[in-house]
């Protein structure tokens, strides 16, 4: 096809065709006989396109605005271009010539369709393209002078191939007086308002982009898109943020639309652009701009209503007493209770309230952190904390501290505990303390047991995030203040002995697991140098305890020198702690994935689109190195040999992510599934049927998910 | 809990099944900084062309359509030929991709592709006939032309536009910022790519 730039020839409006040499008569006509053309437009007519400038009146008033439009009417199976082309082409551009004092409005854009090209796509127009344009009469224009307006249109118009092609644009305005130029409306009117109903309606605000594991996707509420809606394509603004051939995926759920995206070449944390819909025959398009959202606003997530997210974190509170770790500090605040049953109601009253307000002060802290990080743009999830190798150390101090205090060895963690309060009155910090503390070591264990309450709660405004946070505070909160306040039940609590202090020591080694725990979780994040550090500095601690204890009760340089010995030993234990490289592991491969059991390959998520789309069945486990769950259930069930067999047999891609340390891109993937942290494992027995199986695994269970039918 | 399961379940279908169709693509697109897809083409003298044969050399490949505006453009103003000059005198491969599908706009024989060489003074190191689009898709090419620069150690360096200004018009080359040169500079002095990712402009590749 010629491809030379082809400027048509001119034809002046109605219907006289002039041949081009003829060309310069007519623009003379047009010069010498202005007002024989008042009530005209021109036409530029070239190989694929008839191109005019038009008016919804050609009769106007001066001070009046009214709406000019570029039209293209288009050989059928070419097309020209939206603002955003798409993969290839080059909108339509005008260039004005108008005289002093009078403004035209930019080009705007009715919404496109979607053009495929091969396996490319376009944003465009076929058939007809109508561009309104504003324009404002200027207040002091003459009345019975002729307004000319000149542009210069360029436009490229396209079926496989391209043709750049271009002309001048003439429309001559007729201005009268307001009262005869109502009267009038142009032949062109029903055009432009027809172009009118395509242009861009009231923007849809709170819509919201989320990573997913294999793309992106947009959400955009539904209440404000038109009900019942058949169809909806999403056109990017610009050139590299979506991929534009790729399908949309769409799903309306949860009051919320729902597309699938493919990242382009240069995406960004925003997306802006224009939704189209279409609903009972009526197609509107929707400016959207999406912020990135944080990880966590998940398809599962929405499914669970505010009331039962609060249940569930009032349940998981409940359930946290119980924990091994939380267990032996309660056991003895609530056995020193029951040793003051003679206290006034008003005490046990201010006792738990400060209780209560400690563990809630820590949470709302621990929230405050979350949504602070979330706001800040921060993947992080639920037992992120865990993630800082400086804070596992010092969990692992503390909860040495906490075991030599139980064991006796020193008495300072017990007056945090409470144990060493003599009665209620001097324990009002304590309560207040203890409660933090509960809340502090039992906030690792949420995880498994909140991770359904606390995905959601990661999805939500920060309003309601806090509530369902503080709820699970509550909940650990409350047995305690419950046996406070409800004197007859903590008189059914057995009567303080000498018992209690063979008790107390036994708790002392709960703790001493924990913190051997805690540092095994180092060892996997910052590598033996890591716990070498760590453990020098629980062994500078316990000394300097054990000289704090010394001082006591001393006086002049034998005290000096023992608060010399503990202050050096706890200063050197914290700076050793602290300075813990964050997330820099001695050995690259993650050490979770390392550990025994069938062949994992680490989980990245073009390694799961790959395997998916090969049509092999992929088990995606998602551990840590801290969470407890995670590793019951690698030892009951997933290094079963008999797991490993059945992994095998069905030539399985066994997917380990291991989130020890900070990983955006398994942050994404539990988002994905409306959950926050770790355990999650995912069997897809089919690319499109994937299953999420239980927190707590059993050999059985999983086996019989492996082994079930290829899907349902 | 079933029930929420199972709604999730039945959630998660859609997403994934629309993951799996679009892994192909996704997986497909080459990403500036990771290794440049592999090829596997001829060119108009019958000589192979793979990626090995780039080791060592920063080259560039060139989607190209002699009947497309935007390509006429840039050979009409004589700025492509430069730009394929002055890489060769930097020591820089230039291979000139024809993806073009038989009996579609810009489909040539070798002989034709030689001759559009000669009579436009073109100095590509070789013209690649890439008629089943294979070489065009493993790049995600998408226009012509659509540039990729190649690194010594086979990463792509750059992918987008020669320039950008997305017009057919050759008026507007003169104050174009021209990416590709832009590129070529930064690598022949070792800096990283300023620009690595641009937008691509001009007809679509036919496949």
């Amino acid at each position: 096809m010629p491809a030379h730039r082809a400027i048509g020839p001119v034809i002046v409006s109605p219907g006289c065709r002039l041949e081009r040499p003829t060309l310069l008569a007519a623009l003379l006509l047009l010069v010498m006989l202005p007002a024989a053309l008042a009530w005209g437009d021109a036409e530029v007519r070239t190989d694929k396109v008839t191109a005019r400038l038009v008016a919804e009146r050609t009769r106007v008033a001066p001070g009046e605005s009214l709406d000019l439009a570029l039209v293209l009417n288009l050989r059928p199976g070419w097309h020209t271009y939206w603002r955003n082309p798409g993969d290839s082409g080059e909108p339509p551009r005008l260039v004005w010539d108008l005289p002093e004092g009078v403004e035209v409005g930019p080009m705007r854009w009715p919404y496109p369709s979607l053009i495929r090209v091969g396996p490319l796509a376009n944003y465009g127009y076929s058939e007809q393209a109508v561009h309104p344009i504003a324009l404002s009469v200027p207040a002091d224009w003459p009345v019975g002078q002729a307004l000319p307006l000149r542009a210069r249109a360029d436009w490229l118009v396209c079926e496989e191939h391209c043709i750049p092609e271009g002309g001048d644009l003439d429309l001559t305005l007729e201005v009268v007086t307001p009262a005869d130029g109502a009267q009038d409306s142009g032949t062109a009117a029903p055009e432009i308002a027809k172009a009118r109903t395509r242009l861009p309606q009231d923007p849809i605000a709170g819509a919201t982009l989320i990573r997913t594991g294999t793309g992106i996707r947009l959400q955009v509420p539904a209440a404000d898109l038109p009900e019942g809606f058949n169809s909806a394509w999403f056109f990017s603004d610009r050139w590299g943020q979506i991929d534009h051939a790729a399908p949309q995926p769409r799903r309306l759920e949860g009051g919320q639309l729902r597309l699938d995206l493919i990242p382009g070449s240069a995406p960004q944390a925003n997306l802006s652009g224009l939704l189209v819909v279409e609903a009972g025959g009526v197609t509107r398009g929707y400016p959207v701009e999406a912020a990135s959202a944080p990880a966590g606003t998940g398809v599962a997530a929405a499914d669970l209503g505010l009331p039962l997210a609060l249940l569930f974190a009032l349940v998981g509170g409940l359930i946290l007493n119980l924990m091994p770790c939380v267990f032996p500090i309660l056991a003895m605040k609530a056995l020193s209770l029951a040793g003051q049953g003679g206290a006034n109601r008003r005490d046990r009253t201010l006792h738990a309230l400060a209780y209560a307000g400690g563990v809630l002060t820590f949470f709302a802290l621990i929230a405050a952190l979350l949504l602070g990080l979330r706001a800040g743009g921060q993947a992080v999830g639920w037992g992120f904390q865990l993630q800082y190798p400086p804070f596992v150390a010092l969990m692992a101090y503390l909860f040495l501290v906490l075991g030599l205090s139980l064991a006796g060895a020193v008495t300072l963690g017990a007056r945090v505990m409470g144990l060493a309060a003599a009665g209620p009155t001097t324990g009002v910090g304590g309560a207040f303390a203890t409660g933090a503390l509960a809340a502090l070591v039992a906030a690792p264990c949420t995880a498994p047991f909140m991770g359904a309450a606390l995905g959601y709660a990661a999805t939500l405004a920060w309003p309601a995030a806090l509530a369902v946070i503080l709820c699970l505070g509550l909940g650990l909160a409350l047995p305690f203040v419950v046996l406070s306040l409800v004197p007859a039940l903590a008189r059914r609590l057995p009567r303080p002995g000498p018992w209690m202090d063979g008790l107390k020591q036994f708790l002392a080694y709960p703790m001493f697991a924990t913190a051997a725990w805690l540092v095994w979780v180092l060892s996997v994040q910052v590598g033996p140098p890591g716990v070498a550090a760590v453990l020098a500095g629980m062994v500078l601690l316990a000394l300097g305890l054990w000289a704090w204890e010394g001082a006591r009760g001393r006086s002049g340089r034998q005290r000096g020198l023992g608060l010399g010995v503990a202050w050096a030993g706890v200063g050197l234990a914290l700076g050793l702690g602290l300075t813990l490289g964050t997330g820099t592991p001695g050995p690259d491969a993650p050490a979770v994935a390392r550990t025994t059991g069938p062949a994992a390959e680490p989980f990245s998520a073009g390694r799961l689109a790959q395997a998916l789309g090969e049509g092999r069945p992929v088990l995606v486990n998602m551990t840590a190195a801290w969470c407890i769950t995670c590793l019951v259930n690698e030892r009951v069930a997933l290094e079963r040999p008999a797991v490993a067999e059945a992994l095998a047999r069905r030539g399985v891609l066994y997917l380990k992510g291991d989130w020890t340390r900070r990983d955006p891109a398994i942050t994404t993937y539990l988002a994905e599934f409306g959950r926050n942290g770790v355990p999650l494992y995912v069997w897809y027995p089919r690319p499109d049927a994937p299953q999420v199986l239980p927190q707590i695994l059993t050999e059985g269970g999983l086996l019989a998910a492996l082994e079930g039918p290829r899907g349902e | 809990m079933t029930q929420i399961q199972r709604r999730l379940t039945q959630a998660l279908q859609g997403l994934v099944i629309a993951a799996a169709a679009l892994g192909g693509i996704a997986q497909a697109d080459p990403q500036v900084g990771k290794p440049a897809p592999a090829f596997s083409v001829s060119d108009t003298t019958g000589k192979t062309w793979t990626l090995k044969d780039l080791a060592g050399r920063t080259a560039v490949l060139e989607w190209t359509n002699h009947d497309c505006p935007f390509v006429r453009k840039h050979y009409g103003a004589g700025n492509m030929q430069a730009l394929q000059k002055e890489a060769a005198g930097q020591g820089v491969l230039w291979l000139s991709v024809i993806s073009s599908a038989p009996g579609k706009q810009g489909h040539v024989s070798p002989a034709e592709a030689d001759a559009l060489t000669k009579s436009r003074g073109a100095a590509p190191t070789a013209v690649l006939l890439d008629e089943t689009g294979a070489m065009g898709r493993a790049y995600a090419a998408r226009t012509t032309p659509h540039l990729y620069i190649v690194g010594p150690d086979g990463t792509l360096s750059y992918m987008g536009g020669i320039d950008d200004r997305a017009t057919p018009d050759p008026a507007d080359i003169p104050g174009a910022k021209p990416y590709v040169r832009a590129a070529l500079a930064d690598l022949a002095a070792g800096r990283p790519v300023a620009e690595a990712v641009t937008r691509p402009y001009g007809c679509s590749v036919k496949y």
